[in-house]
């Protein structure tokens, strides 16, 4: 039967491994957020070469299960000489494939500005980079706000993922203690409670945001 | 008030195989008002649009006090530098008035002044309060677009336009986008503007504005400029049946 | 990249293809059949019921999916519930996709607009012949975009019902990969063929979408 001291008692070791969700979520969507601006950049610049790697990339990532893209970095790493260790290379895959998300979120509130908004102020003669920094980006941040945290929810939950390459985060941590402890109904409810409380957490964040962004 | 001229020559514009503007030949005279009407689709917007060059002519020429912009020569584009250069003497107000909503009305003034004018934050904010006192919204300063009305953003969009000391003032639709009884205050801001001197192009469908404080009505139809006359001789006797006929629907659809 | 592997493992690969389309496809239509119920719940019923039904959503939402499967899985014999790997993944990938499918349809609902349901009742039209003829259509068609995407978006997920070992194209690749030594080619091979798929089912989609939208975009 379901035993409540067991589910209780499985919580201490998984929120100290939650650390690792965590931090491979917030290190993954901080990397996502750079390589998502470039990519972002790369697909609205003038020159088609770029726009065409652009596209390939988010076309590959978003089509590529991230369970499979974990695997292919993890075992090609090694191959093209960089020995990282696991933990780092997870955090790679995680942040390479939040990029082609984060940089379609970008590009999404970037062309739902409409173009008036640009166009007054070249009207009044502002340079491109005046243009870009005082106009246009701090409307498609403060829009795509919601989106992004939405990825670092969808990112907490990808996270679980990467117990295949042997992290020991919340899914890892909770596989061996059910292995143990053989309790695993207890020990998986306790983990997906975690996750729950971390989802919640940053879903309430969002909200707050959104609520503030829009004045 | 220095005022500008503006030039345009055998001015022609393609959207693809859409032949937009048709070898237009129009004179703005420094100082006047020049009112821009037809039905939608005839070009008017297009021709306005050329004149900062935020729409590009595909040949002829428009001149801006004899200096050609957009373009150093005939088929040379002009440097970014330069067009800017050009375009800060000349202001734009739009039909959806595109205030930038991040900011306040007042940071809305101050920004070109910054970031084009180079002023100081301090100088350019009291050159924004003295521009807004102007247009009569002195007291709505610290408000941000969406807490302002139609007919106040439109205003707002005036003062940035006329703080940056524009020499030539372009008018999209200014007040199509607002509800009837918001068309007055914008249109008493334009008639002080146009007062004082300043050189106005108004695209617009009020014909009433264009009959009491244009100089000149230029009447546009499927990309040609069919007349330029005075108001009374465009809306009171115009010569073209197509103009006739524009006129005839504008009162059936405005009488009751 | 030796060809000869591919040979030896050509049978195992297509079986676990067709598995994966098998609990593609099946996930799919159970998790929209799903959806669609719960939608219609959260429209039609009192308060409590629907509060009941948003705690459901949250919960489904806030987990990962591989948690939800081991917690069915391996947490499911605890409680009597026996599954072998297919039927818990199937079961699996219904309830993990349910919510996301009955978002769909619940804003696509909203967006019939109230005068359509209105000119329904003024005419006297019955609450259930209004669902059947009016809601459903609309609300289906405006939902079809979305529920083409977040299809193509479970293609993906697929492969996590390796980890409970149902024997889909996943779960073969790595009995592959682990006899065979061949961890990067086959993860590549695979990726390359998710790639793949997963272009040209959105290809395929997108066409689908023109022509069954293309009535209702209003001519101008």
């Amino acid at each position: 039967m379901f035993s409540i001291p067991v589910f209780f008692e499985s919580f201490g070791p998984l929120l100290w491994a939650a650390r690792y969700t965590l931090l491979i979520s917030f290190l993954g969507i901080g990397l996502g957020l750079i390589l998502g601006a470039l990519i972002c950049a790369a697909r609205l610049s003038p020159y088609a070469i770029l726009r065409r790697f652009a596209a390939v990339w988010v076309s590959f990532l978003r089509g590529v299960p991230l369970l499979v893209q974990l695997l292919v970095f993890y075992y090609a790493l090694p191959v093209i000489g960089l020995d990282v260790p696991a933990f780092v290379a997870a955090i790679v895959t995680v942040g390479i494939c939040a990029s082609a998300y984060i940089s379609e979120i970008w590009r999404g509130a970037i062309n739902a500005l409409p173009r008036g908004q640009s166009e007054a102020a070249i009207a009044i003669g502002m340079s491109p980079r005046d243009v870009w920094s005082r106009v246009v980006l701090p409307q498609a941040v403060s829009l795509s706000l919601p989106a992004l945290i939405n990825e670092l929810i969808l990112l907490v939950k990808a996270s679980s993922l990467v117990s295949v390459v042997g992290i020991l985060e919340i899914t890892r941590s909770s596989q061996a203690q059910a292995a143990t402890t053989f309790r695993p109904l207890e020990v998986y409810l306790a983990a997906a409670c975690i996750y729950l409380m971390i989802n919640l957490c940053l879903a309430a964040l969002g909200r707050y945001l959104e609520h503030r962004t829009t004045v | 008030m220095q005022a500008s001229s503006v030039e345009i020559r055998k001015v022609n514009k393609f959207y693809g195989p859409f032949h937009a503007l048709k070898d237009i030949d129009l004179s703005i005279p420094p100082g006047k008002v020049t009112c821009l009407i037809g039905p939608s689709g005839s070009g008017k917007s297009t021709l306005l649009r050329c004149m900062n060059f935020l729409e590009e002519y595909d040949s002829g020429e428009v001149r801006i006090d004899g200096q050609l912009i957009g373009y150093d020569a005939p088929g040379k584009r002009m440097s970014g530098r330069k067009l800017r250069e050009m375009r800060r003497s000349i202001g734009m107000v739009f039909q959806q008035f595109n205030l930038w909503p991040h900011m306040t009305a007042h940071e809305n003034v101050a920004e070109g002044l910054i970031r084009v004018r180079g002023l100081s934050k301090a100088d350019a904010m009291t050159r924004a309060a003295d521009a807004l006192a102007k247009v009569g919204l002195a007291d709505k300063m610290g408000n941000h677009p969406s807490r302002l009305s139609g007919g106040q953003q439109q205003r707002v969009a005036i003062a940035r336009a006329i703080a940056m000391e524009p020499k030539l003032m372009l008018f999209d639709e200014p007040t199509s986008a607002l509800d009837p009884e918001l068309v007055g205050e914008v249109l008493n801001v334009m008639k002080t503007l146009a007062s004082e001197g300043m050189t106005m192009v108004v695209v617009t469908h009020e014909m009433g504005f264009a009959a009491h404080v244009a100089d000149q009505v230029a009447f546009l139809e499927k990309g040609e400029l069919v007349d330029v006359d005075t108001p009374s001789g465009i809306l009171h006797h115009p010569k073209d049946a197509r103009i006739q006929s524009f006129l005839r629907t504008y009162h059936e659809r405005n009488s009751f | 990249m030796d060809i000869a592997v591919f040979q030896q493992y050509g049978p195992a690969l297509i079986k676990g293809f067709g598995y994966t389309i098998l609990c593609w496809a099946l996930g799919t239509v159970f998790g929209m059949m799903l959806g669609l119920v719960i939608a219609l719940i959260q429209r039609y019923s009192p308060r409590p019921v629907r509060w009941i039904i948003q705690i459901y959503i949250e919960i489904i939402r806030g987990t990962p999916f591989l948690v939800q499967l081991f917690v069915l899985y391996y947490g499911g014999p605890l409680v009597g519930l026996r599954l072998d790997a297919l039927p818990a993944g199937l079961l699996g990938l219904t309830i993990y996709s349910s919510p996301y499918f009955a978002e769909i349809f619940r804003s696509a609902f909203r967006a019939v607009p109230l005068g359509q349901i209105e000119a329904a009742r003024a005419i006297g039209m019955a609450e259930p012949t209004i669902i059947r003829r009016i809601l459903l259509p609309l609300g289906l068609v405006s939902a079809l975009p979305a529920l083409v995407n977040f299809s193509i978006i479970l293609t993906k997920e697929t492969v996590i019902l390796s980890m409970i070992t149902v024997p889909e194209l996943m779960y073969q690749v790595s009995r592959m990969s682990t006899e065979t030594f061949r961890y990067l080619e086959a993860n590549l091979v695979l990726a390359l063929f998710f790639w793949a798929l997963v272009e040209t089912i959105s290809r395929v989609g997108r066409r689908f979408e023109a022509r069954i939208t293309k009535h209702l975009i209003e001519r101008t």
